[in-house]
């Protein structure tokens, strides 16, 4: 139990430490502190995954009935350990990377803060512990993005806010109700609301889950409240694009998660107007985010629209409710993780070594940096979908789920949407390989240089591609896993 | 009899024999007869408001040998001798507030004339108070009006001259009415003793004859008091009056004068009409649709006004449609209120004027509002007086004010078909009042940069200050234990019927 | 016992005046003594709570002015006497820098009297008399600074309160007349034989009355003289225009509501519905005001407006847990707006800055009050964890509990006003902390936090947002069972 709240709470704290402590004299000194807290509260957080078990663990209560629940089920483990995973590889990448950007020790002090609320999110036991700390989430995150105070950062970070908060009030609303008409907020596995309340008050509560899910479905990137990611996500230092793309965002689909699985359940809501009308958005979000990337010149932004596009097909997965949807949905949320950072880490080192950030700046980039443009490849054809890599399983799974489903009409268009998705996919990404490796024939070899990054870039990107790819080729054990959870669920 | 039985016979002979023994003498003298006059008459007075209400039942005093229904009568109730008592109070307050402007403002050689003035309006108001008989009753309107035309007057300017005219005009057409009002029913009933045309007039409502010619007299009679106390639309002449004689003047004019008019209306309505057959004529409700917009149209017109003698008697208009309002209403609580007003109402406005005198003499004598500026620091009895009087005025708890106002609309409420719109009115009525009042309270509160006006100090001005203090006192006095008035009222009405 | 916490701060506040202190530290300590001493008999009092109704003096009939310490009596009047001397304390050291500064701690003191008065009074009447009183006694700090922009805005702080009283008095009026009696009884007294066909018209009457009261509450569309007022010394907005004067309003309206007319009486009609658009209106309205706003305090000043209408929405879902988050949200929001508050007068005080677009970089020059503002911010839109979550989980869990359709979208209005809130205040704490790569921190050279005296309310304050956001359950049930009617 106490390594719940070690692992969330350390990390906090020192976060909040870094930043009232007053500006350290040795950068050395701060990345010492900094990585010693790494390991720290990764180790906290596996004591905590191993050794917690399935109880229930209530800190205090918010407000009469509004306990402060922690509790850690299978969900929990895969989200965590994915965030920890990641945010310790970029941990590491900013290290190098955070050289050439000031005030160091505010970036590292939110870093952490937000990683204690991240694995609080994990082990959130119920909606409004949840609801606590992704507030907590969306406010502390602020500053990652604002971190270079350009007019341009400020702005996107104030959007960034209002967005997010947007989606955190709609969700609020639902709360109000669900708190009255559900038998508690406790996440449970087939829902908590009562039968004669879904009885007697079924039609308010569709529509409170629609708002809870495009709420959530905010800091997920979906359709119609999109706008903010791609503005906020590439403005940031690039080690924080990538936590922010690949694991922040992710807080959003664990939301949905919960909402659709834990709070509501699958058997209220499958067939109804809602499961319908969160189809019609996330394959739209899945459309337009290919198109959007597709047309934009600067690598981070296009990376980003790319997450909106691929978050949107793990909301599709989540949405059909099929056993194969929802387990590509959940694949998709580990492979998209391991890929998407890589590709900001990889577009960060870029930018950091010879400070390109727009495509058509990037002609020779793979002879200039072979390593982490092979990585960049690498991880490019597993968000593609190409066998054998992580990506093809789970968007394997979830045109296999949505095809089975039966559900008129999606099952068939769903795949379409995902299929041309993917095409658009290899026409934005691939040509930045092509045009690095492929320069083409007036390209000048005499000022080719080696620009290959520090160990401490190269490192962690290379950990995040070779999981992606571990992923799609031992794929058994996880499926397993996946499944058991889906069975609780549905 | 009692030998106390004499005193409001008494008090109203003294005044006319001080007038005339005033006419002989300089200013100096004139005042001292008028002021032991005055408290005399309070003595007098209390002595009788004691004596009733020991007995707790009013007397006829029979004037000379003749009975009724020839002879002319003296009536003595509760509220008859509380009014006298409350009326010469005021009057000795306004007197004294008065005293030093008069010397600046009126020729020496006239002085005199304006305490001879004084005591004929005395007597008049205490006869107007006093009296059974209708006829005596008119004879005392008109010496009320000269003495009043006399008051306005006696400062000699060219508006105050052009006011009198105005004022005697008007005057004289509501005395004019009321006495075709009286001769109708002279003619109707035979009598003028107020007591015995009641019965007539029941007699005659009873047998259901003469029903118009009733009817017109009731509205001749109201008409003729309304003029003469400047109910809305008959106001015209009220604000020059009030705005330009001299401050003692005002005072007595706008917290008397209209207010003896006022009470000569409520003892017809209760005792030569009869409640129940007044309140049955329709006339009544012309009275409170008059009173309603006297009120809406008199803060207006204060609002707009720029010179602050003016506004305040421009307010003078908006509560006196308050008290029609409450006679109008047509209920024992509406009248009740309506009389309270008529005390709380003399007692602050006439606080105001004399205030508002103390404040303009502090600002060269200017009584436009840009001057005004700052005057409450250079006169601070003043400014407090001003403020006290004003939230009186707005309503404001603890000041008489608030209770006539909570009077009113507790009458209101028990009226189904007039309550909304009196309560209306009343609440738009109070915001008004709040906006000219306090408006002028923070000018008078607002320091000018540059002291341009010379302040005054407390040794120029005891008289003055004791003045303002005594009203300030009453009024307090009126807001916080209203209820043994109240209980008064309610008692003297009940002994008229 | 009542009387003498009601009049020692008004006797206090004419000696003040009175007595010729040599040195202003004579001043402070005789006034904090008297102030502290005040709000300790007021904390005994509550504690220990006389039963019966203490009658001052009857006016006409059964009206008198009578004082009596009930649960919302407790809850209002504690709220003040523990502000209040914080904020005097914060006074001595903002008015350093104003002039006449007697006159001003005079009408400072005396309003913490009429304040209590109000939250002691036993019936319609005493409130009303002490609730004019309190018009009276502002005025002057209102008009305190005596610029031209000073007086404008006392004008129409009198000519709103007083208009307002006017109307609420016709409420008085009927309470008088239709209720059995005129004390404060929960559930209402109205007295429903005598009102048989007339309840349009007694409804009307409510109506009316809320919006007088609602003068002060500052619901729209009488709600410009709060941002004029701001004028006023900063302790003054931050107490009175945040805390004292404007919840005054609202308490005002919980007696008229709760007490007086009943929810039995209104619940379900038209009055009840009118009430509450008006209140869901204010809310939103506030908000967008706020933002468009540049000046600091009247932006802080809008979001009060829209804060209060929280209090009011709550009021007028009229079922006790309406009430009781009401009351939550009427003290929380206390604490919240008199410490943001606070921090704008303290920034005014240290640098007189006054608008937003002028508060680049300042977090780095004055951490402690732009870490307090920004506490306080997070609190007003309803983060988590403290105080404005809870009392809006508290408001809309009441609305969701009435199933009154309107009520819901009434929660709809929360929220967005929420969002509103975000974007006015995070503006703020953006520019503070993240003024934009081209500012020039130079320019804020001998820019520093403030003294002990401003510094102590501040972080009192803050503590207490935090302590009742992560712990606010036994002051809940407390006016839960205020609302129950339990004391």
């Amino acid at each position: 139990m106490h390594y719940i709240i070690l692992s969330i709470f350390f990390p906090v704290l020192f976060g909040v430490f870094l930043l009232v402590r007053k500006e350290m004299e040795h950068r050395k000194n701060l990345l010492i502190a900094v990585s010693i807290a790494f390991i720290i509260s990764a180790l906290l957080t596996i004591l905590a995954l191993c050794l917690s078990g399935n109880g229930m663990f209530t800190l205090f209560n918010l407000a009469g009935r509004l306990p402060v629940l922690f509790k850690i089920d299978e969900i929990s483990i895969i989200f965590a350990s994915m965030t920890l995973i990641i945010y310790i590889c970029a941990g590491v990448y900013s290290f190098v990377y955070m050289k050439h950007e000031e005030k160091e020790k505010r970036y590292y002090g939110f870093y952490l803060i937000v990683l204690g609320i991240l694995i609080a999110l994990c082990f959130a036991g119920n909606l409004i512990t949840f609801y606590f700390f992704y507030e907590l989430l969306t406010i502390s995150s602020v500053p990652l993005v604002m971190h270079n105070r350009s007019r341009e950062a400020i702005m996107a970070g104030l959007k960034y806010l209002f967005y997010s908060l947007c989606g955190a009030y709609m969700v609020l609303f639902g709360l109000y109700f669900v708190e009255r008409y559900g038998n508690t907020l406790t996440f449970s596995a087939g829902g908590v609301i009562s039968a004669s309340a879904a009885a007697e008050h079924g039609e308010i509560l569709l529509v409170l889950a629609m708002l809870m899910l495009i709420g959530f479905g905010v800091k997920a990137g979906m359709f119609p409240m999109h706008a903010w990611l791609p503005t906020a996500h590439p403005v940031a230092p690039a080690p924080a694009s990538a936590v922010l793309s690949a694991v922040i965002v992710k807080a959003g689909v664990l939301a949905i998660v919960r909402v659709i699985y834990y709070i509501y359940g699958v058997s209220f809501l499958r067939g109804t107007w809602v499961q319908t009308a969160f189809m019609v958005l996330s394959l739209t979000t899945v459309f337009m985010g290919s198109m959007l990337a597709y047309r934009e010149p600067v690598l981070k932004k296009r990376l980003a629209y790319s997450t909106v596009s691929q978050l949107s097909y793990i909301l599709f997965g989540l949405a059909v409710m099929d056993a194969g949807s929802v387990a590509g949905g959940l694949l998709h949320v580990l492979s998209h993780g391991f890929i998407k950072a890589a590709l900001f880490l990889c577009a960060g080192a870029v930018i950091y070594m010879t400070g390109k950030t727009r495509v058509d700046q990037l002609k020779g980039i793979g002879k200039e940096m072979p390593f982490i443009m092979w990585c960049f490849t690498i991880a490019s054809l597993g968000l593609i979908g190409i066998p054998p890599t992580g990506g093809f399983l789970s968007k394997w799974y979830l045109a296999e789920g949505a095809l089975s489903s039966g559900i008129c009409g999606f099952s068939w268009i769903g795949p379409v949407v995902l299929l041309i998705s993917a095409l658009l996919t290899a026409g934005y990404l691939l040509p930045v390989v092509i045009q690095g490796f492929f320069p083409g024939e007036d390209y000048d070899y005499g000022a080719l240089q080696k620009k290959e990054p520090p160990l401490f870039m190269t490192i962690p990107v290379l950990i995040l591609t070779v999981l992606s790819v571990l992923i799609g080729l031992f794929p058994e054990w996880l499926l397993n896993y996946l499944s058991q959870i889906i069975e609780k669920i549905i | 009899m009692d030998f106390v039985q004499n005193f409001p016979a008494v008090s109203i002979l003294i005044c006319l024999f001080a007038g005339i023994i005033s006419s002989g003498l300089r200013g100096r003298a004139a005042r001292y007869i008028n002021t032991v006059l005055i408290l005399t008459v309070i003595f007098l007075s209390f002595c009788t408001l004691g004596y009733v209400l020991d007995t707790g039942e009013a007397y006829v005093y029979v004037m000379g040998k003749f009975p009724a229904p020839w002879g002319n009568e003296i009536r003595a109730g509760v509220l008859e001798a509380f009014m006298a008592l409350f009326f010469s109070i005021i009057m000795l307050f306004s007197m004294w507030g008065g005293i030093k402007k008069l010397g600046d403002e009126v020729e020496d050689g006239k002085v005199f004339l304006y305490y001879v003035l004084n005591d004929l309006l005395l007597s008049s108001l205490l006869a107007l108070v006093y009296t059974n008989d209708l006829f005596t009753a008119y004879v005392f309107v008109e010496i009320n009006t000269i003495a009043a035309c006399g008051l306005i007057m006696i400062r000699q300017n060219g508006r105050t001259i052009e006011a009198a005219a105005r004022y005697m005009i008007m005057s004289l057409l509501g005395s004019g009415l009321l006495l075709m009002g009286i001769c109708m029913l002279y003619d109707l009933t035979g009598h003028l003793l107020m007591s015995n045309i009641r019965g007539q007039v029941e007699i005659l409502f009873a047998s259901g004859n003469y029903r118009i010619p009733l009817l017109v007299t009731i509205a001749l009679m109201s008409v003729g008091l309304a003029i003469k106390s400047a109910l809305f639309p008959f106001h015209a002449w009220l604000p020059d009056a009030y705005g330009y004689s001299t401050v003692s003047s005002a005072a007595i004019l706008s917290s008397l004068v209209s207010k003896g008019y006022i009470f000569l209306l409520i003892k017809i309505i209760y005792r030569v009409i009869g409640f129940d057959i007044f309140y049955n004529s329709r006339i009544i409700n012309i009275l409170f649709v008059f009173g309603l917009m006297g009120m809406i149209f008199g803060s207006l017109s204060a609002i707009k006004e720029n010179d602050v003698r003016r506004m305040i008697a421009f307010s003078s208009v908006a509560q006196i449609g308050y008290i029609y309002m409450g006679i109008g209403m047509g209920t024992q609580a509406g009248m009740a209120a309506s009389v309270f007003h008529v005390l709380s109402h003399a007692a602050t406005k006439s606080l105001l004027f004399i205030a508002a005198i103390g404040l303009t003499d502090v600002s060269g004598g200017s009584r436009q509002f840009i001057e005004l500026t700052g005057a409450a620091y250079r006169n601070k009895w003043a400014g407090v007086a001003f403020t006290v009087g004003s939230l009186s005025m707005v309503g404001v708890p603890l000041f008489s004010g608030f209770i006539s106002k909570l009077l009113f609309a507790q009458a209101a409420v028990q009226n189904n078909v007039k309550m909304l719109p009196a309560l209306i009115v009343l609440g738009i009525s109070t915001v008004l009042n709040a906006i000219y009042f306090m408006k002028t309270v923070i000018r008078i509160y607002t320091p000018v940069e540059e002291r341009s006006y010379e302040g005054v100090k407390f040794g120029d001005m005891k008289l003055y200050v004791v003045t303002l203090v005594g009203f300030i006192v009453l009024n307090i006095f009126l807001g916080v234990s209203s209820q043994p008035i109240v209980d008064l009222i309610g008692q003297g009405l009940a002994m008229f019927s | 016992m009542i009387l003498l916490v009601i009049l020692i701060p008004v006797i206090a506040g004419v000696l003040l005046f009175l007595i010729p202190f040599k040195k202003r530290s004579q001043m402070e300590v005789f006034l904090e003594a008297l102030v502290i001493i005040n709000s300790i008999l007021v904390w005994y009092l509550l504690f220990h709570r006389p039963a019966e109704i203490f009658t001052l003096a009857n006016f006409t009939g059964n009206l008198s002015i009578s004082f009596k310490v009930d649960g919302m009596s407790m809850v209002f009047g504690g709220l003040v006497s523990a502000l209040w001397p914080f904020a005097t304390l914060y006074a001595f050291e903002y008015m350093t820098k104003e002039e006449h500064e007697k006159v001003f701690f005079m009408f400072y003191t005396m309003t913490y009297g009429v304040t209590l008065g109000i939250s002691l009074a036993a019936n319609l009447l005493t409130m009303y008399f002490f609730y004019e009183l309190l018009t009276l006694v502002t005025v002057p700090l209102v008009m305190h600074t005596l610029t031209r922009e000073a007086i404008l805005a006392s004008r129409k702080y009198l000519y709103y309160s007083l208009g307002g009283a006017a109307f609420a008095f016709i409420g008085l009026i009927f309470v008088i007349i239709y209720g059995s009696t005129t004390n404060f009884v929960l559930g209402g007294v109205m007295d429903l034989t005598k009102i048989g066909e007339r309840t349009n018209v007694l409804l009307l009457i409510y109506v009316m009355a809320f919006a007088g009261f609602g003068v002060k509450a500052a619901i729209f569309p009488f709600n410009s003289w709060l941002p004029d007022a701001g004028v006023a010394p900063t302790p003054v907005t931050a107490l009175l225009h945040a805390v004292a004067v404007v919840k005054s309003g609202a308490f005002a309206i919980i007696r008229l509501t709760y007490y007086s007319f009943g929810t039995e009486f209104l619940k379900g009609t038209w009055a009840q519905t009118i009430v509450m658009l008006i209140t869901m209106f204010t809310i939103v309205y506030g908000c967008s005001r706020a933002i468009k706003e540049t000046h600091l305090k009247r932006r802080l000043a809008y979001s009060t407006i829209s804060n209060l209408s929280y209090i009011l929405f709550g009021v007028t879902i009229m079922t006790p847990l309406g009430m009781a988050g009401a009351l939550t949200h009427l003290v929380f929001h206390a604490v919240m707006k008199i410490s943001s508050f606070f921090c704008a007068g303290a920034i005014m005080h240290q640098t007189g800055r006054h608008y937003v677009h002028e508060l680049d970089g300042m977090g780095y020059k004055m951490p402690a009050v732009f870490g307090i503002f920004t506490v306080s911010a997070f609190a007003l839109m309803g983060v988590p964890g403290l105080a404005g979550f809870v009392s809006k989980w508290y408001l809309a869990s009441a609305a969701v509990e009435s199933g009154n359709v309107i009520a819901f979208f009434g929660i709809g209005c929360l929220l967005i006003s929420a969002l509103l809130t975000a974007i006015y205040m995070l503006t703020i704490v953006g520019r503070g902390f993240f003024p934009q790569r081209d500012f020039d921190m130079a320019s804020l050279e001998g820019i520093k936090d403030p003294n002990w005296k401003m510094l102590l309310p501040l972080f009192v304050f803050t503590f207490c947002i935090a302590i009742f956001g992560l712990y606010s359950g036994p002051l809940v049930n407390f006016f839960t069972s205020v609302a129950a009617g339990v004391y």
